[in-house]
């Protein structure tokens, strides 16, 4: 091709070609778990997409922001197009960030040598959760204003930094609009920056480390298996593009049938909506909250919980440290189980909360 | 030989695919990036009318968000601004020319220049908006 | 005689300070006595009202007790201090009163050096009063200027601790009013018994509320209606007029009305007289919780006729505007502008609060009126809400076309993979 010819005479792009030609992608019956990964990134860049362009119009200060919004859903052309991908692809982003998680978990690739591969993801998903929590207030609807307030609420039952951290995520002792500063701040600066050091780490990794293949795969190809590849262009290519259609299609079917709602704007001096409830993907822990008992073991029921999460996520960020059969190539049943029964609690939970409000 | 021109009619109905879902990312974008007529979030300020369109002793009705307001200029040429809803039961209110004064059509509730309440049943005096001259246009906007 | 004048001296110096003394003395004291003896007193009844003429609003003014009660205030001896000779009149009773107050605030001359705009004929409306009139018959118990503002602790009446600020004069009222004793055996005109309900009346009423609760000053106490010195309960004949100060497009509507020209009692057969309740539209119509159907219970009586097809217009014109509302609350929650619908649905409201003032005109044909310009004003809202929805469904066609346009690729896509897997 003409064009990358020009650019070939400029850069040299031998190794580039090279690369394209030769790096491929192993085949098994579990590959169909690798475009999750992929997907995660696709909708990733629709956020940053969308956002940018909301971030056009979008004022961060208590009086215009819900204003703002309704600016660009009423006035701009396409603004209520825009406005909906992005909510929408938050809540896919974040189903599929969950799923590539627990599909990496299952199959084990967090196995030496991508113990650091798994701890940057798991941070990942910290962030795209920090994402989610810190852009929903944006909008400062009432809904947002009191699951904020709700949220870092719990953020105060936190043992000992607990108060401190709260004045810190609110900005101050109430959920004013210097949360919303702060959020903002939070949303489209700060965890933007830290993500995209991590994505980049990230895809380092994999990059340099090829794709993990099953533990019985594994023991296939060292037991004198022929390896079975697929190059990575067109063909993963073409199917990671495939991956992506079907989400956009998702994307597309969600906005038409259930359009975000505008909402009321937050009135800081109403009381709180019954049945005040977080986004789907605090829900489990949110229930799990509203459940414990208001005093176990000499503490606060709410403090157990809250400490109880902070284990739960040390814990998944050292998984690979702390399964050592998986790092030896040996079966881990016990790591398996703990990992369905983490996904079983999950999912109820998730349901029952949404019954429960 | 067949098989050739399905290839080909696959991979046009593929490009053809990824072009016209490309343009339907890119209008949208494109219509989007245009800054669109109203300009701004309009919560706060609203152009009300002409300076040269509003006469001594007369006012009108112009909309503020999704409230009345009412431009009054008064018999010496100065422009005020109120907000045009009765503090008694939310009518909206008009000025009278033969009076000078603000009426309030539903229960004769006067108020003066000042958006004071001179008589009926209005407990408190109309809200003030602040007024300022672009050129021709009268902006108004919240105090 | 001859010799040295310095006797002659002397005598003068001590007659002269004989005289100048005391008065000097005098004059320092000329208000301690009063005050000194009585706030030593045991009894509360003599010793309180030293104690309440310290906030009074006379003593701000140096009057002095001797101004109203005459006496000597330079001497401590009780009798000579209270001795008639000197202008004692002791605690003023009945006539007394008025007289002691009159002779001040009757008198233009003297009250403009302290009040210029202050009025100076309430004596004059106080004899006019019943009050005035049942005194100068003799009656001791009714109320006379110290009843309502006190004798010593005397505020002026836009001071709130005043027992004739606006909100503490239906307690000042009440206090005999409201008493069964004290009203025991006074009766009106027509030899009924004076109800003592009236305060608990107007507490329960929109009046109260509006003064009380939302501090508007312009709301109506008991003064408002009766007149305060010239305290009379209303004329049969002058109700509307009364009301009407206020409620001025109400009374003209009704005065033209077929009802102004039947109802003596005017506005207070249906809304009452102290316990003026929130109206609502159930007191309009046929229903047992309605006014009209105490008298007009025939459906012949074209009266029946009309107060139905006065509440059918009113609550036709609430139930649109109701819907029209639920619409365009649907439609501004899916994100669209509805900016001017709101500010038609606001001149819609206006129309609703037009009619229900137009139902005291008590004529259907002019309602139906009003409430049609409501309805036109609700079709122009319901057009745009209809229109809002069109375009959402509109917007809901565009993304299905999205949609097939991608399972297109994606349809594509799987085919050319499966051929590239065919063809390796």
């Amino acid at each position: 091709m003409p064009i990358l010819d020009w650019i070939d005479q400029r850069l040299d792009l031998a190794d580039l070609r090279r690369f394209t030609a030769e790096k491929s992608v192993p085949v098994h019956a579990q590959k169909i778990w690798y475009y999750l990964g992929g997907v995660t990134l696709f909708l990733f860049a629709v956020q940053v997409a969308s956002g940018i362009l909301l971030l056009l119009y979008y004022r961060p200060s208590a009086s215009e922001a819900y204003e703002s919004v309704q600016f660009i859903v009423t006035q701009v052309e396409f603004g209520w197009l825009v406005r909906n991908v992005h909510s929408w692809s938050a809540n896919l982003l974040i189903l599929a960030a969950f799923a590539h998680l627990f599909s990496v978990y299952f199959l084990k690739s967090y196995r030496k040598p991508r113990e650091l591969t798994w701890v940057s993801g798991a941070l990942l998903l910290f962030l795209m959760l920090g994402f989610g929590f810190s852009g929903y207030l944006l909008p400062w609807n009432e809904l947002a204003f009191f699951a904020t307030k709700v949220g870092t609420g719990i953020a105060g039952a936190v043992p000992v930094i607990g108060p401190g951290l709260m004045r810190f995520l609110r900005g101050g002792e109430d959920v004013t609009g210097a949360t919303l500063s702060r959020f903002y701040a939070l949303h489209v600066a700060i965890l933007p920056a830290a993500t995209t050091a991590l994505v980049v780490l990230h895809l380092l990794f994999v990059q340099r480390q090829g794709m993990s293949v099953p533990i019985k795969e594994a023991d296939r190809l060292r037991a004198g298996g022929r390896a079975r590849h697929m190059p990575f262009f067109p063909d993963y290519v073409l199917r990671d593009v495939l991956v992506w259609y079907v989400a956009l299609a998702m994307l597309a079917g969600l906005a038409a049938f259930y359009p975000w709602e505008l909402g009321r704007k937050a009135d800081p001096f109403a009381a709180v909506p019954a049945g005040i409830r977080p986004e789907w993907y605090f829900l489990a822990a949110f229930h799990t909250l509203k459940i414990l008992p208001s005093h176990v073991l000499g503490m606060e029921g709410e403090q157990l919980g809250v400490l109880a999460f902070g284990l739960a996520a040390i814990l998944l960020v050292a998984v690979p440290f702390l399964d050592r059969r998986a790092s030896r190539d040996e079966p881990s049943r016990a790591f398996t189980a703990l990992g369905l029964a983490a996904l079983v609690y999950l999912i109820a939970f998730t349901i029952i909360g949404y019954l429960a409000s | 030989m067949a098989a050739i021109t399905r290839r080909r009619l696959l991979d046009s109905v593929l490009g053809a695919g990824f072009v016209s879902t490309l343009a339907a990312i890119v209008y949208p974008v494109w219509r989007y990036l245009i800054p669109p007529v109203s300009g701004e979030p309009s919560a706060q300020s609203v152009v009300a009318g002409q300076a040269g369109q509003v006469k001594p002793n007369s006012g009108s009705i112009f909309k503020f968000g999704s409230k009345p307001g009412l431009l009054v200029r008064t018999a010496d040429g100065e422009l005020k601004a109120f907000s045009a809803v009765c503090t008694h039961l939310d009518c909206t209110v008009q000025f009278k020319s033969d009076t000078s004064q603000i009426w309030c059509a539903c229960h004769n509730g006067m108020y003066d220049l000042q958006g004071n309440v001179v008589s009926g049943p209005p407990p408190r005096p109309l809200e003030r908006l602040v007024v300022n001259q672009r050129g021709d246009e009268i902006v108004v906007s919240r105090s | 005689m001859k010799g040295s004048l310095w006797p002659v001296v002397l005598a003068v110096a001590v007659a002269g300070g004989a005289v100048a003394l005391p008065a000097l003395a005098a004059a320092q004291s000329r208000t301690d006595q009063c005050v000194t003896c009585h706030a030593s007193l045991p009894e509360s009844r003599l010793a309180a009202p030293v104690r309440a003429f310290s906030g009074d609003v006379h003593q701000e003014r140096s009057f002095v007790c001797v101004d109203c009660h005459g006496g000597d205030p330079t001497s401590p001896d009780r009798a000579q201090a209270h001795s008639t000779g000197r202008g004692y009149r002791g605690k003023p009773a009945g006539p007394q009163v008025i007289a002691t107050c009159a002779r001040c605030h009757s008198d233009a001359t003297f009250m403009h050096k302290f009040a210029p705009s202050q009025r100076v004929d309430q004596a004059i409306e106080y004899a006019t009063s019943v009050h005035g009139k049942r005194q100068a018959a003799g009656d001791t118990r009714v109320a006379t200027c110290v009843s309502c503002h006190g004798a010593h602790g005397v505020r002026q009446v836009r001071d709130p601790r005043s027992p004739a600020y606006a909100t503490n004069v239906a307690g000042t009222c009440g206090a005999c009013h409201s008493s069964p004793d004290h009203m025991k055996g006074y009766t009106r005109a027509d030899g009924s018994a004076i109800p003592t309900t009236q305060r608990a009346e107007y507490e329960r009423s929109v009046h109260h509320s509006a003064l009380v609760t939302q501090n508007d000053m312009s709301a109506p106490t008991c003064n408002d209606c009766h007149g305060n010195h010239g305290a009379a309960p209303p004329g049969v004949g002058s109700l509307t007029t009364v009301c009407g100060t206020c409620h001025a497009v109400f009374q003209a509507k009704f005065a033209s009305s077929v009802h102004g020209q039947i109802f003596e009692k005017a506005c207070i057969e249906c809304h009452g007289n102290h316990a003026v309740t929130e109206p609502s539209d159930s007191l309009l119509g046929t229903s047992k919780a309605s006014i009209c159907a105490s008298c007009h219970e025939d459906k012949d009586d074209p009266g029946f006729v009309g107060a139905t097809r006065m509440r059918g217009a009113v609550d036709r014109l609430v139930n649109e505007i109701n819907a029209s509302s639920a619409l365009i609350d649907r439609v501004r929650n899916a994100g669209m502008e509805v900016g001017d619908q709101d500010l038609a649905l606001n001149e819609a409201r206006s129309k609703l609060v037009l009619a229900r003032t137009e139902v005291h005109a008590f004529d259907p044909e002019a309602l139906d009126k009003v409430v049609s310009e409501g309805t036109g004003i609700l079709g122009g809202v319901n057009r745009a809400g209809a229109e809002a929805l069109d375009e959402l469904a509109y917007r809901r066609r565009g993304l299905f076309v999205s949609l097939a346009l991608i399972l297109l690729v994606v349809t594509a896509l799987g085919l050319k993979i499966r051929n590239l897997d065919r063809m390796r």
